[in-house]
């Protein structure tokens, strides 16, 4: 029985407990106690105790486990106090003389007992926290939380501390109780201590924001942002700061509260930036806090919207997408709040130039601000220019907004001091900072050039700095010099395809010629070499615009060439190292071939690309074939590299020969090979191919294509990664399809018949030979048109190619599946063989009599006889001719042909006879089942041929 | 009654076919005819362009009425024309040069009323939208481009204008084969084949790729559901792949995402493709000269014309 609490603790009320439940308590417990204490009934006793009464006593016990432990309370104790007080007489009192002191004696014992208080916080029950996340001093979240206000600023960084920990070890206390956590949190934004503020930085960098990031920022994000603010106004200026800090964290992780805030955020960092007597001294703070500025600058949109969303696969196509407003909206309310933090900024700007010209030295400090300035400053005009204002009232910004206040301070505090040098050269590494600086300002005036109008003598300036910085004369020569060359000058690249329009031909040559200089020069993997590629494209291909296309300068056609000259030797050395950057070549070799305008030079550069380009298939060099690039590359890059085939109006042998032979090597994808048919077939259709380089390629793919397992056999499910066969096959059907397609079959067949019949004799493997017989087959039309002389060689090649076949696939025993399985791959190797018998029975008669002869002249001839690549001895020949003929009458259509030629057969039947009586080395075994064989075609041979209606019987199943 | 009209690349005449009962109509004579090149031209007369030499610097375009079997009209362009199209009215036809440059005549007087270079390479076809205020045009360069007649007919707006087109689509890799646009003017999708084995829908209101669809093989000829659920892609594997625009798909298939199925009877690469709204019926013509009539819902063959011996033919219905 459980019971409550017992609110009514009198006795009376006790024992009017149902009697059943008094009687005998011990036998209905799961285990008597083992000691029983008088406890006092008066007690009051908890909840989920088991509760017995006995005599007026209650006892209670607290199973725990497996344990009994007997709980009592208040012992009741009988008047023990007057007792003790007698005994005290027991000990006689000594008195002793004062100031005398007996010395201790020799063999004293130390009696004095030193303690020390042992806290034992995790003993008591009532304090119990398992179960519960605790930090690794045991305190749990809420006690934390509860640290973080105590007035003690060491326990409040201790609380923040102890809060990571626990985070740490419990990611699933944080997710639970995000808002909680933020809420009190927030509050030592505005600490006092600074300590504490970074250790509250710390904690929402590490773990607070990450992991935070996939729900619903926006609460989350005002949560804060409150008391960011609140912080940004605070009189102390270092906590002002690390409020930009922590607002710089926020943006990181939530990049859209910027567009929120804007207008406030920047008054914010417009005040802090007007006390200008601070951040002369403690540079390294406002570095921080500009870099903040940078980072929420560059939010702003200041390209034109050309984004391209990627296309999901499983989206519907007119499914409807709801007008969310974009990302832009919201800002062109700031930017008169933004033109009074560029002055500002300009301002920082100017403060800092006397610091320069007085310091010894830039140090990286003052550099890294000065930097900061003047991104902010170049961001800031790129969203004047470039930005979309749709929503201002203002029909352009520029025209009406742009104040003379602003561009005036722009050119004359900022590109009036251009360029930055230094006044003591003292390092190498000062120079590069200084051109770090002076690239800046450059595109800042690149941005501006339309509305300040320059002079000419301003412009030079900073054209020759353009050109310098190109050739890298301004820079450093050393490794990292060159790694800040590298870094930087690609920020440069964008404005030269419209300077160049722009500028006189003096100039303009001469930019042609420093980006040509730097295109050349930088490493082929680098990133500036991707931005020259991307000017490369701009200039090479118009966009869009139709009229201008004609009226290329001589001036930038010199260069053009030289790029496009430079593009294939890129390509092969940037190998297959870099298969992004090989994209990009490649892709710009497509856009050339599309786009180069007929008639002009352009086109004729690109045709000879190809030379250069056969080495990136692969080259041939004493007879033995490297592969180049393309053969490693992903495949995205092969298929596009196979589309650039397509648009050379003139292919060239040499280039056909090269794809040929990576055609040829094993490792590449079927997918690949076949589109590369499909491509090479459809530039022959647009008259890019020759006919001959065309035939020639497809009959080398034919008679050269190496299939594997050499010994053909019935494919399995297994065997199909093995083995190439399938691919074959299939190459096989292309080709004949692609032929038949190239025009009248009769003269292509007449073109053909020759080669083929050469190779055939050469004794190809027998997957080429039967590829190579197919395409006679598709091309030859019933009767015949395979002149005396082929038929007479088809005819003595024919008997060796069908015994070889006959060989190679065993014949197998057992269920039907497999021999029929056995049969259709056999008959993919007959099938261009029965219809060669169908359309010339002068050839049947001719390929009887060989077989014939073969068979009795073996002996005698085997030398010049050996038509065959397998089979040798005379005993497998007999064999194997034997199951040939069988396999052949199985065919109706053939049984009819064959029908015809009874004496030609009957011979054949009778030198087997004969070779098997004198056959000595065959065991029983053998003969009977040669025996059978043969009585089995004596049969077939002898019964007439039944006669079908359907005439089509043979059909290129298999094709 | 409703006819299929077929002209081949090999000098078959024009064959023409009554669609419900399948007897042979008049066949017009003499005409070998590149892909896109006949046109039925507002349901009053037929024209075709003609193949040339490569040699050849001027084009040959032949007219015929629906009632003789001889050419009665025939014109010669300054370069040989590939594709041809015209509007629904039939009162302009427009045809694309090999040089990239796009004609537009109109057919009341038989004047050349603009010409303007629309690509860098042979235009290889061209549609009119339903309204019949756009253009669209593929190209040898794989480019796709949208040209709109007010601003080709504006001659002030073509002065300020940096470029001509509406929409310029380049991301196709080959040669374009095929274009088709679908219903709801401003706001309709197009649909372009090219033989980079892609498929790829473009939105015309906001002038980007809405989906990519890569095929087992070339595709030469598409067709449009009418309810623009699926279209039909003829391949030159013989087959007619069925690929989904707002039908369901389940990625897992055998012939890759979007593709829903396909319509096969072992023949030849499929060379073009019409759909007849009317009778629910898809047309398909072939390389070996046959022209297959398909009941789409069966997906059988339900009548089959024997045009020649080998023919690309171009079957539609009126």
């Amino acid at each position: 029985m459980w019971v409550g609490s017992y609110s009514d603790p009198s006795p009376q009320t006790l024992f009017k407990l149902p009697r059943p439940k008094t009687e005998n308590p011990f036998k209905g417990g799961p285990k008597a106690p083992t000691r029983l204490h008088s406890l006092n009934p008066c007690t009051r006793w908890q909840v989920g105790t088991r509760v017995f009464i006995l005599q007026r006593k209650l006892y209670s016990i607290i199973f725990l486990g497996s344990q009994t432990v007997i709980f009592s309370t208040m012992v009741r104790s009988k008047a023990p106090s007057k007792k003790q007080q007698k005994k005290g007489i027991d000990f006689k009192k000594i008195k002793r003389k004062l100031g005398r002191k007996l010395p201790p004696p020799t063999n004293a014992t130390n009696t004095e007992i030193k303690s020390k208080a042992i806290v034992l916080p995790e003993q008591s029950v009532a304090t119990n926290k398992e179960g519960l996340a605790v930090s690794k001093k045991g305190l749990t979240l809420k006690e934390l939380l509860q640290q973080t206000s105590h007035h003690n600023a060491k326990v409040r960084r201790d609380a923040l501390m102890g809060i990571k920990d626990l985070v740490l070890k419990h990611p699933a206390e944080l997710r639970l109780h995000r808002y909680a956590v933020i809420e009190k949190l927030r509050e030592r934004i505005s600490d006092d201590d600074k300590v504490v503020r970074e250790a509250l930085y710390q904690l929402f960098k590490s773990e607070i924001f990450p992991g935070c990031a996939e729900d619903n920022q926006g609460l989350f994000i005002s949560l804060v942002m409150t008391y960011i603010f609140n912080a940004m106004t605070n009189l102390s200026i270092d906590i002002r700061l690390m409020a930009f800090r922590f607002f710089d964290l926020v943006v990181q992780y939530h990049p859209p509260c910027f567009s929120l805030y804007a207008e406030k955020i920047l008054q914010s960092y417009e005040d802090i930036l007007r006390k200008n007597q601070f951040y002369l001294e403690d540079k390294g703070k406002l570095k921080s806090t500009l870099y903040g500025l940078v980072r929420c600058l560059s939010l702003l949109p200041s390209k034109k919207p050309g984004c391209q969303k990627n296309i999901l696969g499983e989206r519907k196509i007119h499914a409807f997408e709801p007008d969310l407003p974009t990302e832009n909206t919201g800002f062109s309310v700031i930017i008169k709040k933004l033109k009074e933090l560029v002055l500002v900024l300009i301002n920082c700007f100017q403060d800092f130039i006397p610091l320069l010209n007085s310091m010894p030295q830039l140090d990286a400090q003052s550099f890294d601000c000065i930097l900061s300035i003047l991104q902010s400053i170049d961001i800031a005009v790129r969203f004047f220019i470039y930005g979309n204002h749709e929503e201002s009232p203002e029909a352009n910004p520029l025209q009406v907004t742009w104040d003379q206040t602003l561009l005036s301070g722009l050119s004359k505090k900022l590109l009036g001091v251009f360029p930055l040098y230094p006044k003591h050269h003292l390092s190498v590494k000062e120079d590069d900072r200084y051109f770090i600086l002076n690239i800046v300002i450059t595109e800042i005036f690149l941005h501006l050039r339309e509305w300040i109008c320059p002079s000419a003598n301003v412009f030079a300036k900073f054209l020759e700095f353009m050109e310098n910085a190109l050739l890298g004369k301004t820079c450093s020569s050393t490794r990292s010099g060159k790694a800040t060359w590298e870094k930087h000058v690609p920020s440069l690249l964008p404005f030269i395809p419209k300077l160049v329009s722009e500028v006189t031909t003096d100039w303009q040559s001469h930019l042609l010629e420093a980006f040509t200089k730097t295109f050349r020069d930088c490493n082929p993997e680098s990133s500036l070499k991707l931005a020259c590629l991307s000017m490369i494209e701009e200039m090479l291909i118009p966009r869009g615009d139709m009229h201008y296309t004609e009226a290329s300068d001589p001036v930038a056609l010199d260069y053009q060439t030289i790029w496009i000259r430079e593009l294939p030797l890129l390509l092969i050395l940037l190998g297959d190292k870099w298969p992004s950057s090989s994209q990009v070549v490649l892709h710009l070799l497509l856009r050339l071939g599309q786009f180069a305008c007929w008639n002009s030079s352009l086109i004729w550069e690109y045709e000879n690309t190809q030379f250069a380009l056969c080495e990136f298939y692969s080259t041939c060099r004493e007879g033995n074939i490297y592969y180049g690039p393309f053969m490693r590359l992903p495949r995205d890059s092969q298929e596009l590299s196979i589309c650039c085939l397509y648009y050379f109006s003139n292919f060239s042998t040499l280039l056909l020969k090269a794809i040929t032979s990576c055609c040829l090597c094993p490792e590449l994808e079927p997918y690949v090979l076949f589109r590369i048919i499909e491509v090479v077939h459809a530039a022959y259709k647009a008259g890019h191919i020759q006919f001959a380089d065309h035939i020639s390629f497809f009959i080398t793919l034919l008679s050269r294509f190496k299939v594997y397992p050499e010994n053909i056999c019935p494919v399995k499910e297994s065997d199909v990664q093995i083995s190439n066969c399938g691919t074959f096959k299939s190459l096989t059907c292309m080709v004949c399809s692609c032929l038949s397609q190239m025009g009248d079959s009769s003269v292509v067949f007449r073109i053909l018949e020759k080669a083929i019949l050469d190779l055939i004799s050469l004794k190809p493997q027998l997957d080429n030979a039967c590829a190579m017989l197919r395409v006679l087959i598709m091309l030859d039309s019933k009767p015949t048109r395979l002149s005396e002389q082929s038929i007479i060689a088809l005819s003595n090649f024919l008997p060796g190619y069908l015994m070889d076949v006959v060989h190679c696939i065993p014949e197998v025993d057992g269920n039907e599946v497999a021999v029929s399985n056995h049969v259709q791959t056999c008959r993919y190797y007959l099938l261009p063989c029965f219809f060669l018998f169908d359309r010339s029975n002068q050839l049947v008669k001719l390929f009887l009599n060989v077989m014939g002869s073969s068979l009795t002249d073996s002996s005698l001839s085997l030398e010049s006889h050996n038509s065959t690549q397998y089979v040798t001895d005379s005993l497998s020949r007999m064999n194997i001719t034997v199951s040939l003929l069988l396999l052949i009458y199985k065919d109706v259509k053939v049984q009819k042909i064959m029908s015809l030629f009874r004496t030609e057969i009957g011979s054949i039947m009778q030198s087997i006879a004969s070779l098997q009586s004198s056959e000595v080395n065959m065991t029983i075994e053998e003969r009977h089942k040669f025996q059978c064989s043969f009585e089995r075609l004596k049969i077939v041979a002898s019964s007439s041929p039944v006669v079908y209606i359907d005439d089509a019987s043979i059909s290129l199943s298999g094709a | 009654m409703d006819v299929v009209i077929a002209s081949s690349s090999i000098d078959g005449g024009i064959g023409c076919w009554d669609l419900q009962t399948g007897a042979e109509q008049l066949r017009y004579k003499t005409c070998a005819s590149p892909p896109h090149g006949l046109v039925s031209v507002g349901r009053r007369f037929l024209a075709s362009s003609q193949l040339r030499d490569p040699s050849a610097t001027s084009g040959h375009v032949l007219y015929w009425s629906w009632s003789k079997p001889q050419a009665e009209v025939k014109s010669f362009p300054a370069e040989p024309i590939k594709p041809l199209a015209a509007d629904s009215e039939g009162s302009y036809i427009v045809g694309g040069g090999s040089s990239g440059d796009i004609y537009l005549w109109e057919v009341a007087t038989g004047r050349l009323l603009k010409k303007w270079h629309a690509h860098y390479r042979a235009v290889t076809c061209l549609v009119f939208s339903e309204d019949n205020s756009l253009v669209i045009s593929g190209s040898d360069d794989g480019c796709v481009r949208v040209w709109s007649l007010f601003l080709i007919f504006d001659d002030v707006r073509r002065q300020q204008a940096s470029h001509l087109y509406e929409y310029s689509f380049t991301e196709h890799t080959l040669c374009v084969t095929d274009i088709i646009m679908g219903y709801g003017g401003g706001s309709a999708i197009i649909v372009s084949a090219s033989e980079d084995r892609t498929c790829k829908v473009w939105s015309l209101s906001r002038g980007r790729l809405l989906r990519n669809i890569v095929f087992p093989s070339i595709i030469d000829a598409i067709a449009l559901d009418p309810g623009e659920h699926v279209f039909y892609a003829g391949s030159r594997d013989g087959k007619i792949y069925i690929a989904a625009l707002n039908a369901e798909s389940s990625p897992s298939n055998s012939y890759g995402l979007h593709i829903i199925g396909s319509l096969s009877d072992h023949s030849k690469a499929v060379t073009c493709l019409a759909y007849s709204t009317e009778r629910n019926l898809l047309l398909s013509g072939s390389e070996d000269g046959m022209v297959r009539v398909w009941d789409v819902k069966t997906q059988n063959i339900i009548r089959m014309f024997r045009h020649a011996k080998e023919s690309n033919a171009q079957g539609f219905s009126r």
